[in-house]
């Protein structure tokens, strides 16, 4: 099954027409091995970044001097509910949940393009977002990837790309649930295409999985796609981590409150953690152990981050939440990975995240340093079309701005 | 057996011993026990120092003299032997102020066991107190004072229309809660318009299940209150106590209030009853009446940028606190609150989010009066502007230092003081003293981290 569609008859129709745009002299952060390159400039071309250099003799129709200022990918939410939540106390505006399906909820054709919070995160950074369900139970469904373009059709980037669930929250002992993560799998791997979805011998009575939620599950076992497994104690983390070697699935942590105590087996197993490090309280007993250099000691460990924010209305403080792990250790430039080409990486989104010949120009021009809290992006391309700064907030803003 | 007589013996000899059983002052009740040591002299030299007043020096010194601010300047006059704290290359700011917290009352972990801050049984409830509730041992308040909060008002939650008085405390670890209190600050009293109150009682078809029942509920309590004044001494009631405290001007209100629509209807409210709103809480639409806000003497407490999460707080912009500021030739009085153990840590980062955004909108709003957002403008509002919220010599000494300027994410607290007394060192790992619930908690022989 293909997993990643690329719209490029959209694209072709939003770029800039003639030659292209040529970025000069900015302070480029390329979010890979690259690093930082000082006075570097970036000619972008039908969507795509096609060159990045010093001094590049391009014949471009649109030339924009930069002046030293930073210029980084544009950032990607690794886990958010942007296009299938508008506001949270409102029901009709939820399309984030599911009594009917589990591992299978899909949420491609509830994602809404013209959504508020679109223009509201791409302002504040935000190109990308991955828009997972968030449906109570052992699995919340399946994510996939969105351009926050606002477009209608050429917002997919990759459908089903990541089942999602979680071990940590509600009542119930955690090892039933443990066990039905274990129990779901095996019943998955039992059921063969011509023997039917409702073969689920093996499974307790409540619980009913379609072919829907079969069929992710089998992608899950075949490593197709990535199980991400919300845990935050040391010994559910530990659990999950050998689990995922006995079933041989790709495991991809969320949470993990405790994940500092279990480093090392997250970096041996190549385990990547998607963190929320803004969040540091012992918010539950399974989170005793939450400290604010969580993301620091993983990285010394050796272990793949990814910085979410623990807010979808304001996704874009991912980026306060990864300068709070620089001010706990963490070094900038993996902290701009981990909002970046960390999330592109571990989620198998193609040329995106980093600034580098071929990938698509998503990218963001910054007056200071991106992970302050006062910074404010300048301007924010999206395959090379940049993108209008206004949201429903600053609408209303102007409108009161001057009462008197 | 013979104990528990003698209890009750002394309990109906206290009980008959009052001349006046139906004193409605409880004021002498539910005391603060909060008496910290003496911190002696000493004076923290070279710091950039915002005052909370409007000053800003590039250096300056602060001397503490007896758990007091004794003075603040560039050339003090101390003597030769006067212990100093060396802050060169540092910021110092007073001890930071937040107006809307549930420490102690929604703590960490959270808990139903812990869940102590809403009385949703009734919509009217102004006899319940928070302080009756408050867990001293909430892991939440360690991490706040590493944040710079020195005082924090806990409030109940927004379920009722009256949802009970508020009680203000000192950031310090206690046994108590009467350990904790803030000596002599006024009692609130927490109101709550909108969405929540017509929401809990709404949903089991009770009034409130709409606005205009809302404002139906305060005013028939208003009433009540009135009438209450006029039988004082005959009869106590807790709920009209509370009520009678407001009218009397004694208890402030801190009103939960989104909407622009319903900030100028509870003033009216205020007007019609003869008290005063102290500040709307939550004020995401405050920018939509600023100059009425500003006219009235009204505070805004508000987010830097929560939003979303109900309907009424669809409408927010990042220029709310900037405009409420600035609004009547810049006479606003805007707060930045929390209202959540995270932003509580980072009051400083919400306050810079609010002024950069403010700055880009064109106002001139320099760090020192952004700083007052969470220092001197919350203790105005909570009545304890005399004591704190500024550095001004008589002052209690509040003070924090902070790693660099507390308007950038990066910027940490080095030392924070309350009363003159360190109670976070950053090179001392046994501050801040952990809470009763942290310790072996992890490992037998160690505290939480």
């Amino acid at each position: 099954m293909k997993t990643l569609i690329f719209f490029f008859s959209l694209v072709f129709s939003l770029i800039v027409q003639g030659e292209g745009l040529l970025l000069k002299g900015g302070t480029v952060h390329t979010s890979d091995s690259e690093g930082v390159q000082k006075n570097t400039d970036i000619y972008i071309k039908d969507g795509k970044i096609i060159k990045v250099g010093k001094d590049l003799q391009v014949d471009a129709s649109r030339v924009e001097d930069l002046n030293g200022k930073i210029v980084t990918p544009g950032f990607i939410a690794p886990y958010s509910q942007l296009g299938i939540v508008e506001i949270e106390a409102v029901a009709e505006t939820r399309d984030d949940r599911s009594t009917v399906y589990s591992s299978g909820l899909s949420i491609v054709s509830a994602f809404n393009p013209h959504s508020t919070l679109i223009p509201y995160n791409l302002r504040g950074g935000i190109t990308t977002a991955l828009s997972v369900p968030s449906s109570s139970g052992l699995y919340s469904g399946l994510a996939s990837s969105f351009s926050l373009s606002s477009s209608l059709e050429g917002s997919l980037i990759s459908r089903d790309i990541a089942l999602f669930g979680s071990v940590s929250s509600g009542e119930g002992s955690r090892a039933a649930k443990m066990l039905l993560l274990e129990d779901s799998l095996d019943v998955a791997s039992r059921v063969i295409e011509a023997n039917g979805w409702n073969d689920e011998k093996g499974l307790p009575s409540s619980s009913s999985y379609s072919s829907r939620d079969i069929i992710a599950l089998k992608r899950v076992l075949s490593r197709e796609i990535p199980l991400v497994v919300r845990a935050d104690r040391a010994s559910d983390i530990l659990f999950l981590i050998n689990f995922s070697i006995e079933k041989n699935i790709r495991l991809i942590l969320r949470g993990g409150s405790e994940a500092w105590m279990v480093a090392r087996q997250l970096a041996k197993t190549n385990t990547p953690v998607i963190l929320e490090p803004i969040n540091n309280l012992p918010g539950s007993f399974n989170q005793l152990g939450s400290r604010l250099d969580n993301a620091a000691i993983l990285n010394k460990a050796g272990v793949k981050i990814l910085i979410a924010s623990h807010e979808t209305h304001n996704s874009y403080l991912s980026r306060q939440a990864a300068g709070i792990a620089v001010s706990y250790g963490l070094p900038w430039d993996i902290a701009l990975r981990a909002i970046t080409s960390n999330v592109a990486e571990v989620f198998g989104l193609k040329k995106i995240g980093m600034i580098k010949e071929g990938y698509r120009a998503d990218l963001i021009i910054w007056e200071k340093d991106p992970l302050e809290v006062s910074a404010f992006a300048q301007q924010i391309y999206i395959s090379g079309r940049l993108m209008s700064s206004e949201s429903r907030s600053t609408r209303l803003r102007d409108r009161y701005l001057n009462l008197d | 057996m013979w104990k528990y007589l003698v209890i009750f013996l002394a309990f109906l000899i206290s009980s008959c011993s009052h001349e006046d059983p139906f004193n409605t002052d409880s004021a002498n009740s539910y005391q603060s026990t909060y008496n910290p040591s003496d911190s002696g002299d000493f004076i923290i030299i070279g710091a950039r120092v915002l005052t909370g007043t409007g000053e800003d020096y590039p250096s300056a010194d602060v001397w503490i003299s007896n758990n007091k601010i004794k003075s603040v300047g560039t050339d003090l006059n101390y003597p030769a032997d006067m212990r100093l704290i060396d802050a060169t290359g540092k910021w110092l700011t007073p001890g930071i102020i937040d107006i809307h917290s549930h420490m102690g009352v929604y703590s960490s972990p959270s808990l139903r066991s812990n869940s102590d801050g809403n009385e949703a049984t009734d919509p009217v409830t102004p006899h319940v107190w928070a302080e009756h509730s408050v867990w001293t041992q909430d892991t939440q308040m360690p991490l706040a004072l590493k944040g710079g909060i020195t005082t924090f008002h806990v409030l109940p939650g927004s379920a009722n229309l009256f949802g009970g008085r508020g009680v203000t405390l000192k950031n310090v670890w206690s046994r108590t809660m009467q350990g904790m209190k803030f000596p002599n600050a006024p009692y609130t009293l927490k109101m709550a318009c909108g969405e929540n109150p017509k929401r809990v009682y709404g949903n089991s078809n009770r009034e409130p299940s709409t606005r205009m029942g809302n404002v139906a509920g305060y005013r028939k309590a208003w009433i009540q209150a009135e009438k209450y004044k006029e039988q004082r001494g005959v009869t106590r009631d807790l709920k009209l106590e509370t009520l009678a405290g407001v009218l009397d001007g004694e208890i402030l209100i801190q009103n939960h209030c989104y909407r622009g629509e319903e900030m100028a209807v509870m003033l009216d409210i205020a007007e019609e009853f003869n008290y005063k709103v102290t500040t709307f809480h939550h004020a995401v639409e405050a920018y939509k009446v600023a100059d009425l806000l500003a006219k009235n003497n009204v505070c805004a407490a508000m987010w830097a940028d929560w939003w979303g999460f109900k309907h009424e707080a669809f409408d927010m912009v990042w220029e709310n606190v900037a405009i409420v500021d600035q609004a009547n030739n810049a006479t606003g009085c805007a707060i930045v609150h929390s209202d959540s153990p995270i932003g509580i840590q980072r009051l400083n980062q919400e306050a810079e989010k609010a002024r950069s955004a403010g700055v880009r909108a064109g106002f001139d709003i320099p760090r020192s009066r952004a700083i007052q957002w969470i220092t001197k403008n919350p203790a105005k509002a909570l009545g304890i502007l005399d004591e704190v919220g500024t550095l001004e010599p008589g002052k209690m000494a509040d003070v924090v230092i902070w790693d660099q300027d507390p308007f950038s994410v990066y910027a940490k607290t080095e030392k924070v003081f309350i009363d003159g007394l360190i109670h976070y060192d950053h090179k001392d790992p046994s501050t801040p003293k952990p809470t009763d619930f942290e310790l072996g908690l992890l490992k037998p022989g160690s505290d939480r981290l």
